[in-house]
């Protein structure tokens, strides 16, 4: 956790249950070579939903986040049973992720320009301490996250709210302008910017409601008031989560959640081996239960020899972007058709091989995250998954380069190692000597994230969007304002045409247009060779043998902990 | 009135080591690169949000000045902020905790009871049966049971505690499904659970510790043996069961009790592999997650905490070495 796990952008955990989902880049732990047999991904799901037992999460985390402020919980993970949001994913075991109505009525309503957004509350939606909903709640949630004690979660609306410059929350009586709620059922937000991807903003856990007026920044996390459709019983840190059902909740109006167990128990802080292990072995009490963590190799190999377990896995069908990022403000790189080169000369199958194999990585050359919608699926730089070691050195001639040599920054866990290694052996293949740097990620994320350009030409670094927009494959990569002060354009690429074509997506409303804009600045970004492509991770999960409707869909790469339910 | 005076300098010197340790992990922490202001902001954190958070958690003082503040907050305790927004961290207050939302106190109080059930049942696990098998390796010196006894020790050295956990889990949780293969049940909510979810870990940290005392009592007991005072006992026809029993041993013990004090006060800093392997949340797995997490506060408050037991421990062996030999 913790674990050799892997994180990109945001720099969380792991596991699916507590933790951040974001930028997570979770690798996992090192997927040794299980051989190339892969795994349905939708291993359990299907079955009419049963109500009833108790159903048991093991977890590595050991702490766990249950103030929606400061969450970084996926939407249909831990958080998505304890809360609700104006809106909620779909996720289907086949076909891209949807954004659905969850407290709202709609996912929104927009004005002609995009920059001011209307929702209309449902009727029957409570607290787990019987209050209805109303929309002064949703706005006081939304505020908290603004206080200085609870700004740790996930902050896409925080810069995308009007007039909340030097606001810091709603404790000192201070209310935001920009958020108006008319009535009880009506909320509006004033954006600084049209913007399309708002109903996906407002899906993000840190966006539930929160009982107004009446949730201490200290303490609120400790006895949270939830929406969703359980509640917490008791908390122990480092030892165990129990969720009993809310009983004000209703089935009725969430029709996307299926509330199926009467009683959720999260197992904290456990080792991800004996985790492993407790689930293959499908004792009395594991039966009931699923992994949270990925699967560590050693397991995965055992699995892969044991068809009645193997029944059991679900492996991810692919999700979180591996990729070398290629300092553009490097001397080094600002020869194009160097960087040309570098796409031509990566061997992808030696990359997927030191992931872990075909059921740990599957070969990338886009951007955008399979599993979101409007992606397109190109290769500007046709080679074989072993590259093209001609046109690499072809070019590379042309540019007249000989006797170059690269640094590369990797984080100092195994499989980063493995990944650059693998790179390294790529690019020496074509007369380009790569030397590592492994960091330990403080120090790997302060390099790369900083204002000072210089100490790296390439960056081995990976990612996973917090919501299944293209804009998270993007915008936060590539975009010249995420350049150092901590962000993650660790190519720093500025340019203004990309830019221009970001801008001009965020602020188109029609979805299916932004969607045909996003694609193109993927390949509009890959096309200056500022990014090499490398693997799209895969995560694989255990559940018992009486868990039901288990299933990852194509995006996030994580079980729907929503639809899970126990057979009766 | 020598003890009074060596207790006073002790005493003094305990407080002088940890306010060095103190200040010393307060400043490598805040030099390392992580920044925890930048961390609690969260994604997407902008400059004057940053600026926020700083303030908030009290970073932007000068590290003189954030030492201070942590020193008066053990006493007095600390308030991050104002009204229903404030974050209070009550005395003794080792530091908050913003990934965690807990006062660093509280949670080395929730997770020390962990440690300590561990480090006490191991400890005297390891401490009998070490030196009960170094013993009879001394008596049975060339026999066989001799060398089975320190090739056992042999593999308790050289095993790292991970493999032997997680062997131990393996064979007598999954395979003989005789023992639990983790968690941790508090001693008041139920003594047998307690104790039966205990013994997979205490077996596992005295198989390996044990083996130590084993070779330790061994060499010293031999030695011992050798010794004039020895022969001169057994000359005047002392029974052999007190020339080992009271004249030998007591000598041995001495660099055992040394030993043995330094390791429990290290143990009770935290059984890291240990309590990670069982899925028990104590000190270690407390400190291993805060270091995964760069979660600061968590890590100086634990640190300062395991110096405070090193310290005593050592205190304690040099009480009992006086009681041992007069001569110190």
């Amino acid at each position: 956790m913790q674990r050799s796990f892997r994180l990109s952008g945001h720099r969380r955990r792991a596991s699916a249950g507590a933790l951040s989902a974001s930028a997570i880049v979770a690798l996992a732990l090192g997927l040794s070579a299980c051989g190339s047999s892969t795994s349905q991904s939708a291993s359990g799901a299907g079955s009419s939903s049963q109500k009833g037992g108790t159903l048991t999460i093991y977890d590595s985390d050991s702490t766990f986040a249950a103030d929606p402020a400061k969450s970084w919980s996926l939407a249909i993970t831990s958080m998505g049973l304890l809360d609700r949001r104006l809106t909620t994913w779909k996720v289907s075991s086949n076909g891209v992720t949807k954004v659905v109505p969850d407290l709202a009525t709609t996912t929104g309503t927009p004005s002609d320009d995009g920059q001011v957004w209307t929702y209309h509350l449902k009727s029957g939606i409570y607290f787990s301490n019987g209050k209805p909903i109303t929309s002064q709640d949703v706005k006081y949630g939304i505020e908290r996250t603004y206080a200085p004690a609870l700004s740790g979660g996930l902050n896409y609306q925080k810069g995308l709210i009007a007039g909340t410059n030097g606001y810091n929350g709603p404790f000192n009586g201070k209310q935001l302008s920009s958020i108006q709620t008319p009535d009880a059922k009506t909320i509006v937000f004033h954006l600084t910017k049209p913007y399309g991807d708002w109903p996906w903003v407002v899906s993000t856990t840190s966006m539930a409601p929160v009982p107004d007026g009446d949730a201490p920044a200290a303490t609120f996390g400790n006895h949270p008031v939830t929406s969703g459709p359980y509640a917490v019983q008791s908390y122990t840190t480092g030892r165990s989560l129990v969720l009993v059902r809310n009983k004000y909740w209703r089935q009725s109006s969430d029709p996307n959640r299926s509330a199926g167990p009467s009683r959720i128990d999260f197992v904290l802080n456990e080792d991800p081996t004996v985790e492993a292990q407790t689930l293959i072995a499908d004792g009395t009490a594991a039966s009931d239960a699923f992994g949270a963590d990925f699967v560590p190799p050693a397991q995965l190999a055992q699995i892969e020899n044991n068809p009645s377990v193997k029944a059991r896995l679900v492996t991810s069908s692919a999700s979180p972007l591996e990729y070398l990022a290629v300092n553009l403000r490097s001397t080094k790189l600002h020869s194009s058709k160097l960087r040309d080169a570098l796409e031509y000369a990566i061997n992808r199958k030696s990359v997927v091989v030191a992931s872990g194999g075909t059921i740990a990585a599957t070969p990338a050359t886009t951007l955008i995250t399979p599993g979101i919608a409007g992606r397109v699926d190109y290769n500007l730089y046709p080679a074989s998954n072993t590259g093209n070691l001609t046109k690499a050195k072809q070019l590379l001639d042309q540019a007249g380069i000989h006797n170059l040599t690269l640094t590369l920054a990797t984080e100092n866990d195994p499989v980063s190692l493995a990944i650059s290694e693998a790179v390294q052996q790529s690019y020496k293949a074509v007369g380009i000597n790569v030397v590592l740097k492994p960091l330990s990620t403080d120090a790997w994320t302060s390099l790369v994230t900083g204002n000072s350009a210089s100490g790296y030409d390439l960056a081995l670094t990976s990612w996973q969007p917090d919501f299944p927009s293209a804009m998270d494959n993007i915008e936060p990569l590539f975009d010249s304002s995420m350049i150092g002060n901590g962000n993650f354009n660790v190519s720093r690429l500025d340019d203004p045409a990309v830019d221009k074509l970001i801008s001009k997506a965020q602020g188109t409303i029609n979805p299916t247009a932004a969607n045909a804009l996003w694609a193109q600045a993927d390949r509009a970004i890959v096309a200056t060779g500022a990014v090499v492509p490398l693997v799209y991770n895969r995560n694989s999960f255990l559940r018992g043998s009486n868990v039901q409707n288990f299933y990852i869909g194509e995006f996030p790469a994580y079980p729907v902990y929503t639809a899970v339910s126990l057979a009766q | 009135m020598k003890l009074a005076r060596f207790l006073t300098l002790r005493f003094v010197g305990m407080i002088a080591v940890l306010l060095v340790v103190s200040f010393a992990t307060f400043v490598v922490f805040y030099i390392l690169p992580a920044d925890p202001a930048r961390m609690e902001c969260g994604h997407l954190c902008t400059a004057g949000q940053l600026r926020q958070v700083r303030a908030f958690m009290g970073l932007d003082k000068s590290v003189w000045r954030q030492y201070l503040d942590f020193i008066v907050g053990i006493f007095d305790g600390r308030t991050f902020g104002s009204g229903k927004g404030a974050v209070v961290c009550a005395a003794p207050c080792l530091g908050y905790s913003f990934q965690q939302s807990r006062s660093v106190t509280t949670l080395i109080a929730q997770t020390f009871p962990v440690t300590l059930s561990i480090a006490v049942g191991a400890a005297i696990l390891w401490l009998i049966s070490g030196v009960v098998a170094g013993m009879v390796s001394a008596l049975k010196r060339g026999r066989p049971i001799d060398r089975a006894l320190m090739t056992t020790s042999i593999v308790g050295i050289s095993a790292p505690s991970y493999l032997v956990g997680l062997l131990g889990i393996l064979v007598f949780g999954f395979k003989l499904k005789l023992l639990p293969t983790g968690e941790y049940v508090p001693l008041l909510q139920s003594p047998l659970q307690w104790a039966y979810h205990l013994i997979l870990p205490w077996c596992t940290l005295a198989f390996i510790s044990a083996a130590i005392y084993a070779r330790l009592t061994r060499s010293q007991m031999l030695e011992a043996l050798g010794e004039d005072y020895i022969r001169s006992a057994r000359a005047r026809g002392l029974r052999e069961r007190r020339v080992i029993g009271r004249h030998a041993l007591h000598n041995v013990m001495i660099p055992v009790i040394t030993v043995f004090g330094l390791d429990v006060g290290t143990l009770l800093g935290g059984a890291v592999i240990t309590e990670k392997v069982f899925s028990m949340y104590g000190l270690g797995a407390l400190l291993i997650n805060a270091v995964q997490t760069t979660d600061l506060s968590v890590i100086s408050g634990v640190t300062l905490i395991a110096a405070i037991f090193v310290v005593l421990a050592n205190f304690v062996v040099d009480l009992t070495y006086r009681l041992l030999d007069p001569r110190v």
